[in-house]
C-alpha cells in the first residue's frame, strides 16, 4: 500500500529534503516536517510499541504529543514523543518495549492470561513464600516499560532564562494568537507559547481557508511584537504567577527552562481529544479522529484503507469528509448524535480487521475512527487553585474559580465558531492587558526605586467578555463492552470496575489501585474516562464521582532543563592560585576549597613546631563592627564578659543559641575605641552575621552598632612557631613585636610587607607563638610570597588544614559541630569559667543557669582520651562502651597520631561517670575490637602549660 | 497470622481460580455506618491510625475502635511519602524503635496477607564532606552495637553498587563514602494502607472516610470550654455526626496542631510541605536506595522503571500543597551532581504532602495534659518508615495506660524538661 | 515562587529571604521560668490560617521584617509599605500569642 499521499495544500512536510534514518536499525527515509511517526507511517509501519503489561502491539491513537503508542528511543534519548518529535537526518529510533522484537514479543503470551493479571494482582499474589518476592520483583521489573538510560550520556548543555512579561498566553491556537495580539496591542509584552511546532492550533489540520485565518494571525501577533516560542510549552503555574516554560526551539540549547514572572496568565490550551472505550479499542488501526486529520492535512499520509467512522461532533465528520479526500473508503459512519454507536473492534494482534455496531452488524475495516468528544486539559487552571465542574450537557469539565491573574479561553471555555473563538480571545487578551497594568502599577509603586507610576493604581477589571456558548455533545465514554482506559498503563475498564467492586470505589483510590492515569500521557487521555467508568460502577453521575487534581508539570521537562547550568561556586582565598601551584592537595570544606596539606602534613607539623610555617585561614567569618554599643552587643552574644576589653586586646568566646547549645566561637579584638573586629568558625561566617542582625534588629534596635561582613575582603594568614617573630619582624616596622610590648592575645594594627592598615593578634590555637594578620584581600598573595621569602632561611613552610587540625589536637582545642553536637550544652566544653551568669542577659542564659544548678542532671563531659596502645588512633565516631556490655557512654569525636608527642591523641565526649581523669575506657573499634583508653588531666596533650604560645 | 472473620485469603492460588471464573473480589474493607459511641477512636486514616486500630484490635482484643480520615484512606503522607524504609540511625533510642518497625514491615505480606511489596534493595547514604564521613561513622558504629547491618564503604565499591553515581573525585560534591545499610530499601506505600485497613476491617475495626473531626469533646480542663491541661475528653464532633469516646489518638500529619488544639493542647510544630516528583519510566537500572544529606536529595527507582525523588521540606511553613518549582529545579541539579547520565529523562509529576516538624526530629508520642487525649504526631519527613511499630505501640499504650519503653523518648513532656532526642545530634553536625 | 512583601526593597522571590518563623516574644531572662522560656524555644501555635511571622530580606536589604501570612492560600495581609509608619513591628513588641486571632482556626 502507497501510504504517502500525493501533495496536501496543507502538508509540512518538504518533499525536496529527503532524510534517511533508521527505526529498529533498518534503513528508511522520511522529508524533513515530519514527525518520527508520519515518516514510518508513509513507510508503512505501524506499530510503534508494546503495551506495558499484556505487550499488545500498539500504533497510532492521537498522533501529536500525547499519543501513548509511539514513545521511542532516539539514540541515548529514552521516551521520545515519536508523533511530535520532528525528523531529523540519519536519526537513530528504536522501539522501546519489545522483547526480543517489535514483531515477535514474548511476554506477549501476558496477554493470554490477562484475566489473571486484573489490576492489583500482585498485591493478592507473591505472599507466600516471602522469600521468593525478591525473585519475583526481579521477573516484574524487566517489565519496567519505557527506554534505556545509557550510562554514558553526556550532561548537555541546558540554560535558563528569567524574563519579565506583562502577558503569558498558553497555548498557541486561534484564541490564544488572538489574545496574545490584542494583550500586545493594548501595549504590554507577551510571550506566547505554543507546543506544537506551527501556530494555529487546530486550523493547521482544517481547511486552506482556516490554514489562511492561522497565518494572518500569526503575522499579526510578529507584527504586534509578540515573543512566540513553539516547541515550547508553559509546564506549570506557581505561586504568585511563577511561570515556568519549557522551550525547545531555542538555537544552541537542547531545552532552556525560562521562569517568568507574569503579571497575568492567558491559559489557551485548547481541547484534548478523548479516546472511547470498547473492546478492541487499542488495535493498531483504531485513531482518533484528530490524528486521521493531522496524518492527512498536515503529513500527507493516508491512515488506512478502510474506515469505519464513529462520529459524535463537527471533527468527526470533517474526518469522514478528509477520509474521502484522501481516497480511503469509509464503510460506515457511525453518528452518536443519532444514538448510534459502535460495540467493539476486532483483528489480528497487529491490524484492526472488523467493526462490530451496537446493532451487532459488523463491518469490515482496517481503520475505526472515533470522534467521542473532548477532555479540556485544565491543568493549569487545576494549578491556580480552580476546582473544574463537569457539564453533561457539553461532556466535558469547565473551569469555575480563577484567580485575578489567571484568565480561561478558546476551547477551556466554550465553544463557537472560529470568528467567535478569535473574538473571544481578543477580549480575553484586553482583559488581560488591563489587569496586568494594574499589577504594574502596583509594583512600581511598592518598589522604592522603581520608576514611580502615574496617577491612581487602576482597579482591577471586572470579567465583561462574551462568553463562548457550550455546544451539547453526546455524553460517549464506554460502549457496552470493556476496552483500553489508560493506554500507557494497559489499565481496562474492567479493572476498573472490579477495582470500584473491591472498595477501592473513589477517585483517589481506584487511581492508586490501578495506576490509571499515573503514567506518561498524565491523565490527559484518560482522567475524565476514568472517572466516567468508576461513575457508571457507582451509580452516580461524574460530577458526584469528581476528578483528581492535575499536578506540575503540565508536559513533562527533562532534568536538564530544570537543573541548568548548577550555580553553586566555591570559594577559594586569595591566594588559591599559589597553593596550587604549590602542590597544594585540596579538601572541601563547607563552601571552601582549601589546601588540606602540601604533601606531608605530619612534617608540617613538625616544621610549625620546630621552626615557622604559615597556613591560610581566610575562611574564618570575620564580621568588623564598629559603634559605641559593641560591648553590650559582646556581652549579649558571649557566654563569658566584654565591657572592659581594652584597645589593644583580644580575648576568645563561646557562643549558644538560646537553649544553651554551642553555636560558634572565636576570638574578638578590640582594634580601636568603637572598633573591633569578630572572628566566627568558617562554616558559621553566614550564620553568625544573621545571628548578629538578629539580635540587633529585633531585640535592640536603640543599639548603635554597625556590622559589616569581611570575610572575603581580608585575607588571613597565621604564622606560626618559635621563629614566628623572627619572620614577621623582617615585614613590620611600624609595630613593636617584642614579648614584652606586643603579648599574647594583643592585637595591632601596623603595616606589613609595606602593605598599610593590616590586623596581626597573637593567639594560640597551634600552641604555638603566632600571628595571625588580616591584609587587604588584594595584597594577600604579596604579604604570603614576602612571608615565604623572607622566611627562607628560617626554614618556613606553608602547612594545610591537616597539620592545623594536628595541632590543636595536641593542644586540646576543640571544634564547634565536631567535638560538640546538636545537643552539646556548654558546660560540656570544660570551658565553664566562660560561663559568665552573673551578667543580666545573654543568649541562652537561662538554659546554662538551669543546666548549672546543683539539681540539674549531669551533663556529658569533653574529655582528652590517649589509648593505651600509642599506636593506636581510633577512628572519629568509635563509640565508647561500658566495658564488657554495648552500652554506649561516650565517644571519640577528633583523633590523630601527634607527630610532637609521638602518640595517638584524641577528644571525646563521655558521661561524667567516665569523666574523670585516670578512667580507663572501652573504645569499640571499626572492625568490632575493643582498645582501652585513657582520660587525661588536661585537654592539652602538648604544653598544657601554655609556655610555648605565650613566648 | 491474623483470624479473618469475613475476607477470603489472598493468594495465587485464588487469583487463579477467581479469574477462571471470571468471580470478583469482595470488598476490601465495609462502608459502616458511623455508631454513637466508640470505645477508641483514632483521627487520621492513615499507616499510622490504621496500623494502631489494627494492634488495638489483633494485639489487645479491642475492637469497638473507629479510625476517621477526613478524605479517603491514606490520602496524607501515607500516600506521598518516598516510601524508602530504614533502621540506621543515630541513637539507640532510635535505632531500636526503627529496627523494630523494620522487622513489621519484613514479614507485613505473610502476616496481613497483601503483598506489600517490601524490597530489601540496600540504601546508601553518600557523604561529600568530611564530616558527612565521620557522621556516617557515628552511625554505622551505633547501628553494629544494635546488630544493624550498616557499615562505610568508599568510592569503589560505591560504583559496584549503583554504576550510576559519578563517584570521580573531580566534582563539586565529589563521592567521599557513604553508609550502606543492606536491610533498608523501599516498599509499596499504599499497598501498606490497605493491608492494615483490610485488616483491621476483618477485626470490625471501623473505617470512615471522608468524616472530618470539627472538634474534641473535653470536660474539666483549665481552657476555655473544659479543654486544656487536666481535661478528660469524652468525644468527638465530626462532619457526620457526634461519638462519644473516652480515649482519641491523634494520628494525623499536617493537621496535628489543629486536632491538638481542638483538646487545647499545644505542640512543638510547624508544619512544612515535603514535596518529590517522580519521572517518566526507564529500564531499571539503579539498584538501591540512594540519599545525599548535603544534597538535600534521596532517589530510588520503582519496578516500574520510574525514579521516585524526594527533598528536605520546604523553607517556610505552609498548609499549601500546590509544590514550587524551585523544588524540581534543585532536585534536578543534585540528582545530575550524582548521575549526569539521566540528564534527557523526564520529570512526569510533582507533588507535596505536609509534614509535622518538631525541633528535635522526633516525635510527640503518648499522653498528653488531657487524659484520653493520646498523640502519635511530629513525624516529619520520617512517618511512613514507623508506622507499623507507631501503631503497635501506641495501642500498647492505650491497652495497658502505660507508656511503653520503646516510646518513652518521645513524650511531649520532654519540651518541658528541654531534654531533647538525640537523632538531632547528627541533623545539627555540619554536612 | 511565592512573593514576599519586603517592606524595604518591595515584593522579592522568597528564594531571596530567610523564613525566621512565628513570631513570638522573649521572656525575661531574668524572671523567666522553664515553663515559660521552653514555650519561647519550643511551641508554636501553626495555625492554618494568618500567622503573624519573620522574614530576614538575607539576599536584600538584610532587614528583619514581620508580616502576616495566611498559611493556607499564601495571601499577606496589609503588607508594608517601603519606608511607610504601617510596616509591622518587629517581633520584641508584637502582641502575645501571635497568629491565634479569629481566623486562626480556618480551614
Amino acid at each position: 500500500m502507497i501510504r504517502r499521499l500525493e501533495p496536501q495544500s496543507g502538508e509540512v512536510i518538504d518533499r525536496e529534503s529527503p532524510l534517511k534514518f533508521t527505526w529498529n536499525s533498518k534503513k528508511y527515509v522520511g522529508y524533513a516536517g515530519d514527525t518520527i511517526v508520519s515518516a514510518l507511517l508513509a513507510n508503512n509501519r505501524q506499530v510503534f510499541s508494546r503495551s506495558m503489561k499484556y505487550h499488545r502491539p500498539r500504533g497510532v491513537l492521537t498522533a501529536d504529543y500525547w499519543d501513548p503508542n509511539t514513545t521511542v528511543q532516539v539514540g541515548t534519548e529514552p521516551n521520545v514523543r515519536g508523533a511530535h518529535r520532528l525528523l531529523e537526518a540519519d536519526m537513530k529510533v528504536s522501539a522501546q518495549n519489545a522483547w526480543p522484537s517489535l514483531d515477535f514479543d514474548i511476554k506477549a503470551a501476558n496477554g493470554l492470561f490477562g484475566r489473571f493479571l486484573t489490576a492489583g494482582f500482585y498485591y493478592k499474589t507473591f505472599i507466600k513464600p516471602q522469600r521468593l518476592w525478591p525473585l519475583y520483583e526481579k521477573v516484574l521489573a524487566r517489565f519496567a516499560p519505557g527506554g534505556v538510560v545509557d550510562l554514558n550520556t553526556p550532561h548537555g548543555y541546558h540554560d535558563k532564562r528569567y524574563a519579565h512579561p506583562d502577558v503569558v498566553v498558553a497555548g498557541g491556537g486561534p484564541a490564544g494568537l488572538a489574545a496574545a495580539i490584542s494583550a500586545a496591542k493594548a501595549g504590554m509584552s507577551v510571550m506566547l507559547v505554543e507546543q506544537n511546532h506551527r501556530l494555529g492550533g487546530h486550523l493547521r489540520w482544517g481547511t486552506d481557508q482556516d490554514r489562511e485565518t492561522a497565518d494572518d494571525l500569526e503575522e499579526s501577533a510578529r507584527d504586534a511584537g509578540v515573543e512566540i516560542l513553539t516547541d515550547s510549552a508553559v509546564t506549570g503555574r506557581y505561586d504568585d504567577n511563577w511561570i515556568a516554560i519549557s522551550q525547545r526551539d531555542h538555537p544552541g540549547v537542547v531545552e532552556r527552562l525560562i521562569k517568568a514572572r507574569a503579571k497575568t496568565l492567558v491559559v489557551a490550551a485548547g481541547l484534548v481529544e478523548r479516546p472511547y472505550v470498547f473492546s478492541g479499542n487499542d488495535l493498531p488501526g483504531v485513531m482518533l479522529s484528530g490524528a486521521v486529520r493531522r496524518l492527512i492535512n498536515m503529513y500527507a499520509v493516508r491512515p488506512g484503507n478502510r474506515a469505519v467512522v464513529l462520529t459524535a461532533n463537527a471533527e468527526g465528520d470533517a474526518a469522514v469528509a478528509d477520509l474521502e479526500r484522501a481516497g480511503v473508503e469509509v464503510a460506515r459512519v457511525v453518528d452518536a448524535r443519532a444514538g448510534e454507536t459502535i460495540s467493539k473492534a476486532a483483528g489480528s494482534s497487529k491490524q484492526l480487521g472488523s467493526v462490530t455496531l451496537a446493532d451487532g452488524s459488523t463491518v469490515k475495516a482496517d481503520l475505526l475512527v472515533t470522534a467521542a468528544g473532548w477532555t479540556a486539559p485544565t491543568s493549569l487552571l487545576n494549578m491556580s487553585g480552580d476546582r473544574p465542574s463537569y457539564d453533561p450537557a457539553a461532556a466535558r469539565f469547565f473551569p469555575t474559580a480563577l484567580p485575578d491573574n489567571v484568565i480561561a479561553t478558546g476551547g477551556l471555555v466554550g465553544d463557537g465558531s472560529l470568528d467567535e473563538l478569535i473574538a473571544h480571545g481578543i477580549s480575553s487578551g484586553e482583559l488581560a492587558a488591563q489587569r496586568a497594568a494594574a499589577v504594574k502599577h502596583r509594583l512600581r509603586s511598592t518598589v522604592t526605586r522603581a520608576q514611580n507610576p502615574q496617577g491612581p493604581e487602576p482597579p482591577v477589571q471586572p470579567d465583561r467578555r462574551i462568553g463562548l456558548s457550550r455546544a451539547p455533545h453526546p455524553e460517549l465514554y464506554r460502549s457496552d463492552t470493556h476496552g483500553m482506559v489508560d493506554f500507557s498503563e494497559d489499565v481496562s475498564s474492567k479493572d476498573l470496575v472490579s477495582a470500584a467492586a473491591e472498595g477501592f470505589d473513589s477517585v483517589e483510590l481506584v487511581k492508586r489501585f490501578t495506576t490509571a492515569t499515573m503514567g506518561p500521557s498524565q491523565g490527559k487521555l484518560e482522567t475524565v474516562n476514568t472517572v466516567a467508568v468508576l461513575a457508571e460502577a457507582r451509580g452516580e453521575t461524574i460530577e458526584e464521582v469528581g476528578t483528581t487534581v492535575w499536578r506540575p508539570p503540565y508536559a513533562p521537562i527533562s532534568l536538564g532543563a530544570l537543573a541548568g547550568r548548577v550555580f553553586e561556586p566555591v570559594r577559594v582565598s586569595s591566594l588559591h592560585e599559589w597553593h596550587t601551584a604549590h602542590n597544594m592537595t585540596p579538601i572541601l570544606a563547607g563552601q571552601w576549597i582549601r589546601p588540606e596539606h602540601y604533601g606531608d602534613p605530619g612534617a608540617e607539623v613538625t616544621n610549625v613546631r620546630t621552626n615557622v610555617g604559615i597556613i591560610d585561614v581566610t575562611p574564618l567569618g570575620k564580621l568588623d563592627l564598629r559603634g559605641p554599643d559593641v560591648p553590650k552587643l559582646l556581652n549579649l552574644l558571649y557566654t563569658n564578659k566584654w565591657s572592659k576589653l581594652p584597645v589593644g586586646r583580644v580575648r576568645y568566646g563561646m557562643m549558644c543559641a538560646e537553649d544553651g547549645v554551642v553555636l560558634d566561637d572565636g576570638v574578638t579584638g578590640r582594634l580601636g575605641e568603637d572598633h573591633y573586629l569578630m572572628t566566627t568558625t568558617s562554616s558559621g561566617a553566614g550564620q553568625i552575621w544573621q545571628w548578629v542582625e538578629m539580635w540587633l534588629q529585633t531585640e535592640h534596635p536603640d543599639w548603635q552598632v554597625h556590622v559589616t561582613p569581611v570575610t572575603t575582603g581580608l585575607t588571613s594568614i597565621n604564622i606560626a612557631g618559635p621563629k614566628s617573630r623572627e619572620l614577621l619582624m623582617r615585614l613590620v616596622d611600624d609595630v613593636d613585636l617584642s614579648a614584652e610590648a606586643f603579648e599574647y592575645m594583643n592585637v595591632r594594627t601596623g603595616t606589613i610587607a609595606g602593605v598599610p592598615d593590616c590586623f596581626m593578634w597573637r593567639i594560640g590555637f597551634t600552641g604555638e607563638l603566632s600571628f595571625e594578620v588580616h591584609v587587604p584581600a588584594g595584597f594577600g598573595l604579596h604579604v604570603w610570597e614576602q612571608l615565604i621569602e623572607k622566611g627562607a632561611d628560617l626554614g618556613i613552610g606553608p602547612f594545610g588544614l591537616e597539620a592545623q587540625r594536628i595541632m590543636r589536637l595536641e593542644k586540646g582545642h576543640f571544634i564547634v559541630g565536631q567535638d560538640t553536637d546538636g545537643l552539646t550544652k556548654a558546660p560540656t566544653t570544660g570551658l565553664r569559667a566562660l560561663i559568665k551568669l552573673d551578667k543580666d542577659d545573654f543568649a541562652g542564659k537561662p538554659e546554662l543557669e538551669w543546666a548549672l544548678a546543683p539539681e540539674a542532671p549531669e551533663l556529658p563531659v569533653l574529655v582528652a582520651i590517649t589509648p593505651t596502645d600509642p599506636r593506636l588512633v581510633p577512628d572519629e565516631a568509635c563509640q565508647i562502651l561500658r566495658e564488657g556490655t554495648t552500652e554506649i557512654v561516650g565517644r571519640i569525636t577528633s583523633s590523630r597520631f601527634s607527630p610532637s608527642l609521638q602518640r595517638s591523641i584524641c577528644l571525646g565526649q563521655v558521661t561524667p561517670e567516665f569523666a574523670a581523669a585516670g578512667t580507663t575506657l572501652t573504645v569499640r573499634l571499626c572492625d568490632g575490637s575493643d582498645a582501652t583508653a585513657k582520660v587525661m588531666e588536661h585537654h592539652a596533650h602538648f604544653d598544657p602549660e601554655g609556655v610555648r604560645l605565650r613566648g | 497470622m491474623i483470624r479473618r472473620n469475613r475476607a477470603p485469603r489472598y493468594s495465587a492460588a485464588a487469583l487463579l481460580w477467581r479469574g477462571a471464573r471470571n468471580d470478583s473480589w469482595p470488598r476490601v474493607w465495609r462502608d459502616p455506618a458511623l455508631k454513637k459511641s466508640y470505645d477508641v477512636v483514632v483521627v487520621g486514616g492513615g499507616v499510622h491510625g490504621l496500623a494502631t486500630a489494627y494492634y488495638l484490635a489483633a494485639n489487645h482484643g479491642i475492637k469497638n475502635v473507629a479510625v476517621l480520615d477526613k478524605a479517603y484512606l491514606g490520602s496524607g503522607g501515607s500516600g506521598r511519602n518516598t516510601a524508602i524504609v530504614r533502621s540506621n540511625y543515630l541513637t539507640p533510642e532510635g535505632v531500636a524503635f526503627y529496627d523494630r518497625s523494620l522487622d513489621l514491615y519484613n514479614t507485613m505480606s505473610a502476616d496481613l496477607n497483601l503483598n506489600v511489596m517490601f524490597s530489601e534493595r540496600g540504601h546508601l547514604t553518600l557523604a561529600h564532606t568530611d564530616s558527612a564521613v565521620r557522621t556516617m561513622r557515628w552511625r554505622a558504629e551505633v547501628n553494629k552495637l544494635q546488630n544493624i547491618d550498616s557499615s562505610v564503604i568508599g568510592p569503589d565499591e560505591i560504583k559496584k553498587i549503583a554504576p550510576s553515581l559519578d563517584t570521580s573525585p573531580n566534582t563539586r560534591y565529589p563521592i567521599l563514602a557513604a553508609l550502606y545499610h543492606p536491610p533498608g530499601g523501599t516498599i509499596r506505600h499504599d499497598a501498606v494502607v490497605w493491608a492494615y485497613a483490610r485488616a483491621a476491617d476483618a477485626y470490625g475495626v471501623d473505617m470512615h472516610q471522608k468524616t472530618e473531626v470539627v472538634d474534641v469533646v473535653c470536660e474539666g480542663g483549665d481552657g476555655p470550654d473544659g479543654k486544656g491541661p487536666g481535661a478528660k475528653v469524652t468525644g468527638v464532633r465530626t462532619s457526620k455526626g457526634d461519638i462519644s469516646t473516652p480515649v482519641v489518638i491523634n494520628c494525623t500529619a499536617g493537621w496535628a496542631s489543629l486536632i491538638a488544639a481542638m483538646a487545647g493542647i499545644q505542640l512543638p510544630i510547624t508544619t512544612h510541605p515535603l514535596q518529590a516528583a517522580v519521572t517518566e519510566p526507564v529500564k531499571v537500572f539503579l539498584p538501591t536506595v540512594v540519599v545525599s544529606g548535603s544534597l538535600h536529595v534521596y532517589v530510588s527507582q520503582t519496578d516500574r522503571g520510574e525514579l521516585v525523588f524526594g527533598a528536605s521540606v520546604d523553607p517556610f511553613a505552609t498548609y499549601d500543597m500546590r509544590g514550587t518549582l524551585d523544588f524540581t529545579e534543585e532536585l534536578a541539579g543534585h540528582v545530575l551532581e550524582l548521575m549526569p547520565a539521566v540528564s534527557q529523562m523526564r520529570l512526569l509529576r510533582q507533588w507535596a504532602g505536609l509534614c509535622d516538624i518538631t525541633p528535635d526530629y522526633s516525635p510527640v508520642m503518648g499522653f498528653t495534659p488531657v487524659e484520653g487525649f493520646l498523640c502519635d504526631v511530629g513525624w516529619g519527613t520520617y512517618g511512613f518508615k514507623a508506622g507499623p511499630v507507631s501503631g503497635e505501640q501506641m495501642a500498647k499504650c492505650v491497652a495497658d495506660q502505660a507508656t511503653p519503653d520503646l516510646i518513652s523518648p518521645f513524650a511531649l513532656s520532654r519540651f518541658d524538661d528541654g531534654v531533647l532526642v538525640g537523632e538531632k545530634g547528627a541533623a545539627a553536625v555540619g554536612h | 515562587m511565592l512573593l514576599v512583601p519586603c517592606p524595604h526593597c518591595g515584593p522579592r522571590n522568597s528564594a531571596d529571604m530567610s523564613y525566621r518563623g512565628e513570631a513570638s516574644s522573649r521572656p525575661d531572662p531574668a524572671s523567666t521560668t522553664p515553663a515559660q522560656w521552653r514555650d519561647y524555644l519550643y511551641m508554636e501555635h501553626n495555625p492554618a490560617g494568618w500567622l503573624r511571622e519573620n522574614w530576614y530580606c538575607s539576599s536584600g536589604c538584610r532587614r528583619f521584617f514581620t508580616v502576616e501570612r495566611h498559611t493556607v492560600t499564601s495571601e499577606f495581609r496589609e503588607p508594608p509599605l517601603p519606608g511607610s509608619k504601617t510596616a509591622l513591628p518587629l517581633s520584641k513588641t508584637a502582641e502575645a500569642g501571635a497568629g491565634t486571632d479569629q481566623q486562626g482556626g480556618e480551614k
